[in-house]
């Protein structure tokens, strides 16, 4: 029986478009613990820039060293070229040193037309770690109250947290459920990472709608894991299914390590401090390497997996800090593992390929 | 009765630098095998590969995997697999026995960490330059005007080498020629050289869980330099095929055969 299609995913521009043109105002919001719930309270949609993938990085080569990952080079190149001159802010979180240092180079060097505002995220669990967190999401808060010239009640806060809260629930039922979609993962991940730019209530019916289509039976195919941060370039996931794998557990930091749960505190930005940080192992956050060991393990165990991928972006120093005691944790017990390196600015490589397929043809 | 007659299975190992063909008999032992330089028209020089075989005596319509960077342009092969796990299934059937196996081809170079029952349990690669490969031997050779053997031989009769620092194949040769323009003796330099290589291999091997023994296999395990300097810097005895450059195709041979 042939698939079911997959939902329309609106695309990213006519979505910023249509969010324009009624008014709203627009956040960049670069990679990658952020609420979502502080924007819209100030009716506005964040749309996460990813790099984009395949520009070229050249008008921003000469602020960066060499081994700088596609993300930020990408991005940085993608703000100095004009391709977030639509946004009203650029948010910068801390996920990492590169970021960090992109930060500095938009606020004090290339300095973009709109405001720049960046958000730590504080690393490893720690006592103060809430609290530092709330008061982060606070300061965000105030400095886009100078551009919306809202100021939003706390009521208003907790109705947008549980708008976001309603679509997270619904992604990480999509995440779960992996396994039992008849949809091809190219497919998966163009609804799942919606998310990265829809609002709230626009994705969860998406989502819904593919998880109506859930079957009994598992997708065919070799089971694995894919970890990393993001699956660019996508042809990757084309590559998988050519090799008869399929995807059933996602460690990716643009998706699977943001299951956010809802937090426990009732005051609403330590509700949120909380959400972010009790999410689920990622190297970003400075989790231990015994959490991701076991977080992944689980996610395999729970999907019927048999291997795991780390598809990494080129000189992501925090996933790479990581791999040999992951890597030799997971072969003890009983999964393989690949790495496989891209840049999200170059095509998918043939080695890359090779290593995949020698993957899932040692565990077919 | 040619060998050929007695082929039941055939394998392809499309590389980078060339273009092998292995016939198997019933019984999975190597028959025949043809070895080319590498055509930029991969498919139309498997089809004259298979013309050969046929035209020695080889039935038609045999099994036929294909292996080796080219294999996706092999359209008759029945199916397509890489050249770890061809290389890794090749050199068990030949040698009797798992350990690290160490493929330094033309392209790339990778290390097979092969279970006593023939199966990959890790594998690493170098794919991203081409220090580490037979085409950082090819480049420097050139560049000194001697062919791959006596290149060996010069290596292996120095009295001392001298180290070379630069990561890359370009930079190398750039850095073996300031040191040929300070002075410093060819022999030397031409076993620095070997040495940068070997090196780069050595740290692969370890980081993929160096398993005894090691076993060498890819075009440039006829290198006694090679052979003799990884068996050096790794402290392991160095384990030969009879054909090194054939256990792609071999191995691709085998897995047609169902062997």
């Amino acid at each position: 029986m042939a698939p079911p299609n997959p939902p329309l995913v609106p695309r990213r521009d006519e979505v910023i478009r249509r969010h324009r043109s009624s008014g709203g105002r627009l956040a960049a919001v670069l990679p990658i613990h952020y609420s979502r719930a502080v924007f819209r309270a100030h009716r506005m949609l964040p749309v996460e820039v990813w790099g984009p993938p395949g520009i070229d990085t050249s008008p921003g080569d000469a602020h960066l060293q060499s081994y700088t990952c596609g993300i930020v080079r990408s991005s940085l190149a993608f703000v100095l070229s004009g391709g977030l001159d639509v946004a009203d802010i650029i948010v910068v979180p801390h996920g990492c040193d590169s970021l960090q240092g992109l930060g500095s180079v938009l606020l004090d060097f290339a300095k973009p037309r709109q405001p720049v505002a960046t958000l730590y995220v504080p690393r490893g669990p720690r006592s103060a770690s809430v609290v530092f967190l709330a008061e982060e999401l606070r300061a965000l808060s105030r400095r886009l109250s100078e551009i919306s010239g809202i100021e939003p009640t706390l009521d208003e806060l907790r109705q947008a947290i549980a708008r976001e809260e309603s679509a997270d629930r619904a992604l990480a039922d999509l995440l779960d459920a992996r396994p039992h979609l008849p949809f091809a993962d190219a497919d998966f991940y163009r609804v799942a990472r919606a998310r990265e730019y829809l609002p709230a209530e626009d994705f969860e019916p998406l989502a819904r709608a593919m998880l109506a289509e859930r079957v009994a039976a598992k997708r065919p195919g070799i089971p694995v894991v894919l970890s990393g941060l993001v699956p660019e370039p996508m042809n990757f996931l084309g590559a998988v299914a050519d090799a008869g794998g399929v995807i059933v557990g996602d460690d990716l930091a643009c998706l699977g390590r943001r299951r956010y749960a809802p937090g426990r505190s009732d005051d609403p930005w330590k509700h949120l401090a909380e959400s972010l940080l009790d999410a689920p192992p990622d190297s970003t956050r400075g989790s231990s390497t015994a959490d991701r060991l076991a977080w992944i393990e689980k996610l395999a165990t729970d999907s019927g997996a048999k291997a795991v991928v780390f598809y990494l972006v080129k000189f992501c120093e925090p996933e790479l800090f990581y791999l040999p005691q992951l890597r030799q944790g997971l072969e003890e017990r009983g999964l393989k593992s690949v790495v496989i390196e891209t840049d999200i600015a170059e095509s998918l490589s043939h080695q890359a390929v090779t290593r995949l397929e020698a993957l899932l043809e040692s565990v077919s | 009765m040619s060998d050929a007659a007695s082929i039941r299975a055939l394998g392809i190992d499309a590389g980078s630098t060339t273009m092998k063909m292995v016939g198997v008999d019933a019984e999975g032992a190597l028959v025949w095998h043809a070895l080319e330089e590498m055509d930029p028209r991969i498919e139309a020089q498997a089809e004259r590969l298979l013309d050969v075989v046929r035209a020695d005596g080889c039935p038609d319509s045999l099994p036929l995997i294909a292996t080796g960077y080219g294999r996706r342009l092999i359209t008759r092969a029945d199916r397509k697999v890489t050249e770890i796990t061809c290389h890794a299934r090749g050199v068990h059937r030949e040698l009797g026995h798992g350990g690290t196996l160490i493929d330094i081809g033309g392209q790339d170079s990778k290390v097979i960490v092969v279970s006593e029952e023939g199966k990959v349990v890790n594998f690493s690669m170098n794919d991203k330059c081409a220090a580490g490969t037979g085409r950082f031997l090819e480049v420097v050779s050139g560049r000194l005007r001697m062919p791959m053997d006596a290149f060996a031989d010069t290596a292996l009769a120095a009295d001392g080498e001298v180290g070379i620092s630069s990561t890359c194949t370009v930079f190398a040769e750039s850095e073996m020629i300031s040191l040929l323009a300070h002075g410093a003796p060819v022999e030397r330099i031409v076993r620095g050289l070997h040495r940068s290589l070997v090196q780069r291999v050595s740290a692969l091997a370890r980081g993929a869980g160096l398993r005894p023994p090691v076993m060498l296999s890819g075009g440039v395990a006829r290198s006694r330099a090679i052979r003799t300097l990884l068996a050096e810097t790794l402290r392991q005895e160095i384990v030969l095929p009879r054909h090194p450059q054939l256990m792609g195709a071999y191995g691709a041979a085998l897995l047609a055969l169902g062997a």
